[in-house]
Parts: C-alpha cells; sequence; structure tokens
C-alpha cells in the first residue's frame, strides 16, 4: 500500500472528506457530548455523513475517532479498542477507497510544559494504533506539539505498517501554539519516515497561502492541505467561506505542488464537491526542490550554509565541577553550562554526559530533556554508546546530530540504523580499525566509505557531516595541513559539510589561545562547517564572526556591528573595587560577588568564606526582609548574589580534591498535580546558600519519589510545596507516606495557599511562610 | 535585552471568547459568590486568555540562568497577562453596545470550584483555538493563562469592590494580616 500510494501520488491527487462537527450539528446532534460515542449510538447519521463526502468525490473518509484516546474516552466505560473499531465498521459501510484511522491531539500537554510523559504518550497513540489495525493509514491531525507527534508517528512506525499522514495546525505566524514551525516539522517528520505532510484546521484557505508554500519549499513529501471554510465569527462562531470560494481559494495550494486536499472545521461534502472539481481539470505539480543541509529543534532551524558554532562544553572530559555534577545529578549546573554558551554564540551544543560512575544512557534521555526545556538550540548528541545514543534520539525533538560513527563496519552497521530510524544527521570521523590515516588523502577515502554506507541506508548526502580530525601540533606538526587539505577535498570533491574540533590542535603548546584561533581561522578558510569550540572564549567565537565578515557572508557586516559596533564593554576588574563580599550579596551584585569569592579564596578557606562572610550576609539581608526593610526581590537578588559566590566555592573544592561543602541533607518537591515550583527553587537557592544539600526532585513529583529520595538519601527533612488548593490533599497524602516510611524525617511546608493551621492539621512538622523561615528550620533541625 | 523585551519579543499572547445565556451555563456557574456576582445578568461571556507555552519556557530558562532573573520574569509575565485581559476585556465588550457589565470573576475566587475549569475550556473550545489546557488538578497550562467570567446586563450595575471575601489568598496574605490591602 506504501509504495502504491507513494506511486499515486506522483500522478493523480488525493482527496480526503471535509468536516465531521460540522456535519454532526448540522444532522442536528447536539454539541457538548462525547462525538466518538455517536458511533455506537447514532451509526446511522455518521454512516450518513461518510457516505455524502464518498459521493462528493472524498476518497480518503477520516473515522469519527479524533478524541478516541483513553485519557478522553475515560468516562464512556467503552474500550478505545471497541470505539475505533465501530467507527472503522461505519466508515466501511460508506464504501471509501481508503479509510483513514483519525487521531487528534491527546487533550494533555506532555513535559515540559504539561506532565504527560513521552513514554506515556506513545502508549496512549500505541493503544489507538493497534485497535485501528483495519484502517488502510493512519492519521495524526491537528496537532500543535512536535513532541507529541513524535510520540505518535513513533508508536504507528513501531506497531503498523500503513502509510502516516501528519497535519499541524499553524496561526498565522506560520507557528503552531507551541512555537513548531514549518521546516523543523518537515525537516522531523520527514527524517522520521512519515508518508505525507501538511496543515489542518486553525485557519482559512487564505490565510495558509505563506504557509503551505513554505512547506513545499521545506519537504520532498507529499504535502496535505486541509483548512477551515475561512475563519470564524466572533460572535456566531460561523465560518464564512462558501464551497465555490473555498475550492477557488484552493487553487493556488495545487499550483504550489500540494497533491492531497480536503477540508476541516465549516466545510461540507458541497466544499469537497467543489475541490473535486477544481482538481478534476489538472495534474500535480512535480516540485523540483533540494532540502538543505540543516539540524532543528521544533522552535529553530539551524541551516548550514554558512560556519556554525557548536559549543563544547557540556562534557566531562577534563572538568572535575561537570564530573561531579554529573554524580549529584546537578541539572543545573549542566543547564547552565548551555545557557553561557548560548549567549556567548553557540549554534549548536554537544551533549556528552559519559561518565563510567553513572547511567550515561538514563543521563543522556535526562540531559536532553531538561536542556530542551530550556532552549530551542539544536543539539548534537556525542557518545559511544549506542544506546546513550538511542535514549537521547528517542526523545530529542527535533532533528539533531549524532556525533559520530567512524570508517570501521561495526561501528556503521551499529550507529547508522539509528541515524536513519530518527532522522538525524550524522558526523563521521576519518579513522578506522587502523588509526587515522597520516595522509589527506587516506582520510578522504574512509569519508567516502561512510558516505557510500550512510547512503546505502537511505541517509541523505547532506546530513552527513566529516571530522577530518585534528592532531595536536607539538607531537605532529606535519599532520596540521593534512588535516586541513582532508577538509577542503571532503567539501568540495565530495559535496559534504565539515566538523572539527579544534582546541586538540594546541595541546602541549604554550599560549594555546593563540594557537586555536589561528588554526580555526585557518579551518574556515579551507571549508570548515562546523567548529567544535568552546564559545566562551571571545577571541574564538570573534574569530567566526571576523570570518563570516570577510568571506562576505555576514553581509553589510550587520551581525559583526551588532557586536562590535557599540560602545566598548565597560570591565570592571576587581582588583578596582573596593566593596567587600557581603557588601556584594546584599547589593545582590551577582558578577562582583563571583570575583570576590575568587579572590577572597588566595587567602582564605572555602569553609571560612561561607561562614564568616556569605552567611553572616543572608543571615542580614533576612533580617532585613523580616522587618519589612527589604523586600522579596531584594532578598533573591542577594540570593543569586550569594549562588555566584557558592558557585566558586564549589568549584575551588573540585580542583582542590576537597570534600563539598554539606551542612545536611534537604529534599525539595512541588507536590503531586502542581508545576508551580517558583517558591521552590527560591527555597532552594537559599538553603544551598547556607550550605545545605539539596536534592532537588522537581515538581509534580509522585509521593512514591518523595518517599524513595528520603529513603535513599536518609534525608533528616524534607520541604514540600503546593500553590493550589487542589493540590493540598497531594501534599497530605506525601506526608503520610514520609510518616509511615521514613518515621525519622521532618517535614516542612509552604506556598500561596498553606497556612500554618492548614499545615498542623495535614501533619507536617512545620510551616514557613517563605525560604528565609525554612532556613531557620533547618538550621534548627541540623542544630547550625 | 532586559527580561521585559524579551518577554515582550517572545510571546504571543491569545484570547477566545463566547456569549451564553446564563441558564446554558448551569455546571460551570458553581458557587454562591459567583451566583451573587452575576445577580443581576441574564447572559455572560465566558473567556480564556493564554501568553503561551513561550512564556513558560522563558520562565523556566531564567530561572535557570538567574534566580532573581526567573523570579523577575516570573512577575512580569503574570502583569503581562492581567493587562492583556484587560484589553481583551475591552474588546469583548465593545461587541455589545448600551449593555452593562460586571467586572471579571475567574475559578478559584471565593467558592466558585477549580474543578470547573475543564467544561469551561471545552465550551470554548479554548483547547484548540487558543491552545489551553488544563491538568487533572485544575491547573490552566501554559501556566500564565486567565480564564474569567463577564457578566452582562441591560441595567446599570451597582458598583461592587473586589474585596478580600472573594480573593483566595484572604487566609494567606500578609496584607491582610498587617490589616491592610493589596488596592
Amino acid at each position: 500500500m506504501n509504495a502504491e500510494l507513494t506511486e499515486t501520488l506522483k500522478q493523480k491527487f488525493l482527496l480526503l472528506d471535509g468536516g465531521m462537527g460540522t456535519m454532526l450539528q448540522n444532522s442536528g446532534l447536539a454539541a457538548g457530548g462525547v462525538p466518538e460515542m455517536l458511533n455506537f449510538t447514532e451509526p446511522e447519521k455518521i454512516i450518513a455523513i461518510h457516505r455524502a463526502y464518498v459521493q462528493a468525490g472524498a476518497q480518503v473518509i477520516y473515522t469519527n475517532t479524533f478524541g478516541a484516546n483513553r485519557l478522553k474516552m475515560a468516562s464512556t466505560h467503552h474500550s478505545v479498542r471497541q470505539i475505533i473499531q465501530a467507527a472503522i465498521a461505519n466508515a466501511k459501510k460508506a464504501e471509501p477507497e481508503y479509510i483513514a484511522l483519525d487521531i487528534g491531539p491527546i487533550g494533555q500537554l506532555l513535559e515540559p510544559s504539561g506532565t504527560l510523559k513521552f513514554e506515556e504518550a506513545y502508549s496512549i497513540f500505541q493503544e489507538q494504533i493497534e485497535a485501528g489495525k483495519d484502517a488502510d493509514m493512519i492519521i495524526f491531525e491537528t496537532m500543535t506539539d512536535l513532541r507529541e507527534v513524535r510520540a505518535g508517528v513513533l508508536a504507528a512506525k513501531e506497531h503498523s505498517d500503513k502509510p502516516i499522514f501528519v497535519t499541524m495546525s499553524m496561526e498565522e505566524n506560520g507557528r503552531t501554539f507551541t512555537g513548531c514551525e514549518i521546516p523543523a516539522m518537515a525537516l522531523t517528520l520527514e527524517g522520521l519516515g512519515v508518508d505525507a505532510i501538511g496543515v489542518n484546521c486553525s485557519l482559512g484557505p487564505e490565510e495558509l497561502v505563506p504557509i503551505v508554500k513554505q512547506l513545499c519549499e521545506w519537504t520532498t513529501l507529499p504535502v496535505i492541505v486541509k483548512p477551515n471554510a475561512g475563519l470564524p465569527d466572533p460572535l456566531t462562531n460561523a465560518y464564512d467561506f462558501d464551497a465555490e470560494k473555498f475550492a477557488k481559494c484552493s487553487e493556488i495550494f495545487a499550483e504550489m505542488g500540494a497533491v492531497i486536499f480536503g477540508g476541516c472545521c465549516g466545510t461540507t461534502p458541497e466544499h469537497i464537491q467543489a475541490l473535486s472539481k477544481m482538481l478534476s481539470g489538472r495534474k500535480p505539480v512535480q516540485r523540483k526542490i533540494t532540502i538543505p543541509a540543516a539540524v532543528c529543534s521544533a522552535n529553530k532551524t539551524v541551516i548550514l550554509n554558512q560556519p556554525r558554532i557548536i559549543g563544547e562544553r557540556i562534557n566531562p572530559t577534563g572538568k572535575k565541577r561537570f564530573k561531579q555534577a554529573l554524580m549529584e545529578k546537578d541539572r543545573n549546573y549542566i543547564l547552565q553550562q548551555a545557557i553561557q554558551q548560548i549567549e556567548a554564540g553557540a549554534d549548536i551544543l554537544d551533549v556528552n554526559v559519559g561518565l563510567p560512575e553513572i547511567d550515561e544512557t538514563e543521563m543522556m534521555k535526562d540531559t536532553v530533556q531538561s536542556l530542551q526545556s530550556i532552549t530551542d538550540t539544536p543539539l548534537q548528541l556525542d557518545s559511544t554508546k549506542p544506546e546513550a545514543l538511542e535514549a537521547g534520539l528517542r526523545v530529542y525533538n527535533g532533528k539533531p546530530i549524532v556525533n559520530s560513527v567512524n570508517g570501521e563496519e561495526e561501528s556503521l552497521n551499529l550507529i547508522l540504523p539509528l541515524v536513519k530510524k530518527y532522522g538525524a544527521a550524522v558526523v563521521g570521523l576519518t579513522l578506522d580499525k587502523n588509526g587515522i590515516p597520516k595522509t589527506a588523502e587516506g582520510r578522504v577515502n574512509i569519508a567516502e566509505r561512510i558516505l557510500e554506507k550512510a547512503l546505502s541506508f537511505g541517509i541523505r548526502r547532506e546530513d552527513v557531516y566529516i571530522d577530518c580530525l585534528t592532531l595536536t601540533a607539538s607531537a605532529e606538526q606535519e599532520g596540521v595541513m593534512q588535516t586541513l587539505n582532508a577538509l577542503h577535498e571532503v567539501k568540495t570533491k565530495l559535496g559534504l559539510k565539515t566538523v572539527l574540533g579544534v582546541s586538540n590542535i594546541s595541546f602541549g603548546l604554550p599560549n594555546r589561545e593563540l594557537v586555536n584561533r589561528n588554526f580555526l581561522a585557518m579551518a574556515l578558510s579551507f571549508g570548515l562547517d562546523l567548529p567544535i569550540i568552546n564559545p566562551n572564549v571571545e577571541s574564538m567565537t570573534a574569530a567566526v564572526r571576523t570570518y563570516k565578515l570577510l568571506a562576505n557572508i555576514d553581509r553589510n557586516a550587520v551581525e559583526f556591528i551588532s557586536h562590535y559596533g557599540g560602545e566598548p564593554k565597560e570591565n570592571i576588574s576587581p582588583e578596582k573595587q573596593e566593596i567587600s563580599l557581603s557588601a556584594a550579596i546584599s547589593s545582590g551584585l551577582k558578577t562582583e560577588a563571583g570575583n570576590l569569592t575568587k579572590l577572597l579564596l588566595q587567602t582564605k578557606e572555602p569553609m571560612q568564606i561561607v561562614n564568616q562572610e556569605l552567611i553572616p550576609a543572608l543571615d542580614e539581608a533576612g533580617v532585613k526582609f523580616e522587618q519589612g526593610k527589604i523586600f522579596l526581590p531584594q532578598l533573591i537578588s542577594s540570593a543569586s548574589a550569594a549562588q555566584s559566590a557558592f558557585e566558586e566555592i564549589k568549584n575551588y573544592l573540585c580542583e582542590h580534591n576537597t570534600e563539598a561543602v554539606n551542612k545536611g541533607m534537604i529534599i525539595l518537591a512541588t507536590v503531586k498535580g502542581d508545576i508551580h515550583d517558583i517558591g521552590k527553587n527560591i527555597v532552594k537557592i537559599l538553603l544551598e546558600n547556607y550550605g545545605y544539600q539539596v536534592i532537588d526532585l522537581g515538581k509534580d513529583v509522585a509521593f512514591e519519589e518523595v518517599v524513595n529520595a528520603t529513603e535513599k538519601y536518609h534525608a533528616p527533612l524534607v520541604g514540600l510545596s503546593a500553590l493550589m488548593t487542589t493540590t493540598l490533599p497531594s501534599m497530605e497524602k506525601t506526608i503520610q507516606l514520609l510518616r509511615k516510611n521514613c518515621p525519622w524525617c521532618k517535614t516542612v511546608v509552604g506556598g500561596a495557599v498553606l497556612t500554618a493551621d492548614y499545615a498542623r492539621q495535614i501533619g507536617a512538622d512545620f510551616y514557613a511562610k517563605d525560604a528565609k523561615e525554612t532556613v531557620d528550620i533547618a538550621k534548627r533541625i541540623f542544630n547550625n | 535585552m532586559t527580561i521585559s523585551e524579551l518577554l515582550q519579543k517572545s510571546i504571543t499572547p491569545k484570547y477566545c471568547w463566547k456569549y451564553f445565556l446564563k441558564n446554558e451555563l448551569e455546571d460551570i456557574l458553581l458557587g454562591e459568590d459567583i451566583q451573587n456576582h452575576l445577580a443581576q445578568c441574564e447572559a455572560v461571556c465566558l473567556f480564556c486568555a493564554t501568553l503561551g507555552q513561550q512564556a513558560d519556557e522563558l520562565i523556566r530558562r531564567a530561572q535557570v540562568k538567574d534566580i532573581s532573573e526567573g523570579f523577575t520574569a516570573d512577575t512580569l509575565a503574570s502583569n503581562f497577562i492581567e493587562e492583556f485581559c484587560d484589553k481583551a476585556e475591552k474588546e469583548i465588550i465593545s461587541h455589545f453596545p448600551g449593555k452593562y457589565f460586571t467586572w471579571r470573576f475567574s475559578p478559584g475566587y471565593g467558592d466558585m470550584p477549580l474543578s470547573v475549569q475543564g467544561k469551561f475550556l471545552s465550551k470554548l473550545n479554548a483547547e484548540k483555538r487558543i491552545g489551553v489546557h488544563v491538568h487533572e488538578s485544575g491547573l490552566l497550562i501554559p501556566l500564565k493563562s486567565v480564564t474569567a467570567v463577564i457578566g452582562i446586563s441591560e441595567k446599570p450595575l451597582p458598583v461592587k469592590k473586589k474585596g478580600c471575601a472573594i480573593c483566595q489568598l484572604a487566609e494567606s496574605c500578609t496584607y491582610r494580616k498587617k490589616g491592610e490591602h493589596c488596592n
């Protein structure tokens, strides 16, 4: 069926049906109930609607199963299987050419915006797909979250061999509600091996013109257009396009190269008939397009049409503080590394979380998900373990880069199928079982072999990036030009994108930055597309910006001037400052607090600084806050400044292999059902500033998870937060379970709706009205 | 760019609304407080507004970078959604010239339960129209979202103050403890 359909779509248009909701209302079926139940209660009316569409010329009938998932059907007392099978039986009676299993959004948002887990979404879709195995194809429609679509498509790919169509709902800015943009949608879904993609609902044909045009430029797949009948009237909610106008306005999509047509809200069999008539005299336009080399997250696409910086800092190699963060699962530290690099100019972030002491597979998944909850910068997944790569690829929302394969058969056969399955791009290292060839020629040969193998797996040429490998100039000086010559050959003869880790060049030499910067400039001139560098080193990002200026990529020097054209940045060196650390903390001066701590560490013991400077300054701020002399924003500013001081102390302790500051272990969580966590996060920072070791379980935390963590760390104190009255029962339940399983631990609760009385009622040991009071309670518990 | 500029640049606030007769909403207008509030109204508009998921992401990111930046972003976003609701309210009532309106009353005020959020959103088809979802706990997602009821009357309405009695923070309010008011 897949091959047959694909062939058909080259020659002929495919006509889908029109709106179901509109027709149900027209048949006098009241809105408000569960529409899927009509498959049982009013089968004749459903069949009549399907039949009317078939008679109007629709070849594909969508089953009446838009919301037929186990969450939305929970109230109906019918199983997903029963509902979907009844719907397919109804569709069959109308005798269409094809029956499409219709799957709409789950209705609950996935993490990180919502609380639904990726795996749970997958399982919900899997159930629908298995129930709908008698349909001819699977359609995901009205989708707005690419994450959710990916879960559905993976479930479909792994549990069915039917063609998969996906249509998403775009707003006039060319993005879905979640911010997903057309190029990212197209790159991701074509990469996953979907059979046709397009848009439905939200807009009418007129508003969809620029959106469909862009889609036609970003995919080689058949394009689907299923608009609403215009826009709804704000008062009556009626749609304003009649059939003729609808069809007339849809003509332009056929001219752009769309081949699958239909209608969404407000459309009727007349609209479909008019479309059928409009298409009858036409032939599909053959689009001749090449999709550029590009990677993306859902909300951001990075086209490799100019050098793009890959930030290398998320990597424990040679970084004690990073290793410590991985061992302690200190997510915030890792995320801060990401933000710093992005602000410094990274276009893509390399993610390497490999450490023998930890479960790399779990950590890769967790890190990818956490990173994607705070940034839309695309990622490069970096691991030597296929299972860690797959864990990252599975949850990565977009099209990432896999780092890496090499010329060995085993590596190619293990990694390339994963690259293909998840639609990623891949870095090929020019080495094999004989090591790194000395000559440029040898490396180009391996690059060719990698390319051939990748093509044989169905990976696009544009998605293979070659790393010709930097050797250190101190040990193999004659090798430097071989790397650059190989890079140039790969770029010009093979026409592939090139990637290179730069910093290795200067290993063992003095003035490494100078060597790195010049080697980077040389490599860029030889055709380097993706330098892997530390973007926080200003001279390195500056070298890339300067290259773009001189190579006429940065037209009219717009980017260059925006970075270097303004007033010279004020540079306050700590030596010149006449301010004490405690004054910096009181005034909330973050940078100064960090710099002053660095200076103090040259003469004082870390614990002295904590006890004599940090804590007294925070205490003073706390007292002023209690007295109403300063307010929450100032208290938080002080906490933030103290945090940067504390980070310097942690760095110092790591470098000197000294034990971390630990005045006591505290577990924090926002209770199940609640996802407001800013209050808890403020408490966390303040506790950490006082030297407590905080295990932050996050938000919407299951009861058992709190208990498990408390047991695991034998934590003497657990802090729970809730913002809403409706989540207070969750808090109570958590406390009960803690009482039962962890009788040694004390609980402190806080949050907007809590009061001391209520805290007592639900069995908490302490109520803290703010972050400051939580610290006071911790001091009492730990006697410090 | 300041947090405020960044927020304004990255968010796309949206709202949707619909007109109902009061008796069409018996399963939504629950509680004595909302009934009193609408006592002299024949009809209402339900409306829902949101800053969208981008605001949530920005706040998450700001918190990781620097807690005081996160706090600022969160507070600013709360302020933006209120301002946006004011603007939306003006646009909505402009559809009803010559009528009189109550101030916005939201689920969770007084004794109007949060459990109506699901039905409230489906009356508006808000999930599909502006991407607002409800969590099982009654929480709206994206976080900076608001649902509210505006009462419509043919006759002038007495001016009612938004007092502490209907405020969900009444019990724990620090202003009240000092004998003060927030507005």
